[in-house]
């Protein structure tokens, strides 16, 4: 028997306190768990362990002691701790995609519709976006809920700050209409929510903010941005589609009830 | 598994992407080593891309296997 397997069967789990677990053999530690409370309510857990056995007794553990549903992330490519998971009780309750766009990508470039103008990353006035901000954050909530977005688009506490800098818009004659959050980093960004009002989409008003957002993005110089997409928002994944983006990547969302 | 636990953790540049989410990640002392991601970066989605610098933790059992602890920001 190796070491590992040894150190494996020999560990004692214990729950460190109410978030973590360890495992340990001959006073050190082979393993751990952490579980931490999204905004959202959902419970997300994580395991390092350097043996398949000791991830499994932590995973038994915390899933036996944590109140339910549980959730955990597992890279879409990687099939062995999504299977671990899966032996502890967990089931795959949906998939989101990483896109990379182009920032260079014409494709899909198409005016705004008649009344609506675009206006770019850091020139709304706060008053509007927040209006709007919180206008979508309420239809999301009465809809889908903040649990069936990607995981990098949490919810912002009710009113909490909203910052121009992150945000472009579509300003119609009295109100916004939509936003596209953009965080950009040297020669990296990240779309992190489009948005148009439910009444007024399907109008081309998330692809005009999203193309001119990218070719704003390309005049500073950034040839990429990223955005997760879940699998099951078909408007989204044909907007990022349509504007050129690439799969180049997924995640998993695995749950136990 | 952490800092005090007293795992010996190295800096280094993830030199290639690999499949079943493993990457190849060359060492600050020029050897490589083949390392997954850890529980918080997957839970908290983060994303490990060619050539970014991480904090890898190397596995006690075998010197050529290790865990991504921390990606920092370029």
């Amino acid at each position: 028997m190796d070491s590992a397997q040894s150190d494996a069967r020999r560990a004692v789990i214990t729950r460190l306190d109410e978030w973590r677990w360890h495992a340990v053999a001959d006073d050190r530690e082979v393993g751990r768990g952490d579980a931490s409370p999204r905004p959202d309510g959902r419970i997300f857990v994580s395991v390092d362990a350097w043996h398949g056995t000791v991830f499994d007794r932590l995973a038994a553990a915390m899933l036996a002691e944590l109140p339910r549903p549980l959730h955990t992330m597992v890279d879409g490519t990687d099939h062995d701790t999504t299977s671990r998971w899966e032996r502890a009780g967990m089931v795959v309750r949906r998939r989101e995609w990483l896109y990379a766009v182009p920032t260079s990508s014409r494709q899909g470039a198409a005016p705004p519709p008649a009344g609506v103008t675009l206006l770019p990353v850091g020139t709304a006035e706060v008053g509007p976006l927040r209006e709007v901000y919180s206008a979508i954050r309420a239809e999301i909530e009465a809809t889908v809920g903040w649990s069936a977005m990607p995981v990098q688009v949490p919810p912002e506490p009710a009113g909490g700050p909203v910052d121009p800098s992150r945000y472009a818009v579509a300003a119609g004659p009295d109100r916004y209409e939509g936003l596209v959050r953009v965080v950009a980093r040297r020669r990296h960004a990240r779309i992190g929510l489009v948005a148009v009002r439910a009444d007024r989409r399907r109008r081309g008003i998330g692809s005009a903010m999203l193309v001119d957002v990218l070719a704003a993005l390309r005049r500073g110089g950034i040839d990429t941005a990223s955005a997760d997409v879940d699998e099951s928002n078909a408007a989204a994944v044909a907007l990022f589609d349509g504007v050129g983006g690439r799969r180049v990547g997924s995640g998993l969302e695995l749950v136990v009830r | 598994m952490n800092r005090a636990s007293g795992g010996i953790e190295v800096e280094g540049t993830v030199v290639e992407s690999l499949p079943n989410a493993m990457f190849r990640v060359e060492l600050e002392n020029g050897h490589t080593v083949l390392a997954h991601i850890s529980g918080r970066i997957r839970r908290n989605y983060i994303k490990i891309v060619l050539l970014d610098r991480v904090l890898v933790e190397i596995s006690p059992y075998d010197l050529t296997r290790g865990r991504i602890l921390f990606r920092y920001r370029n």
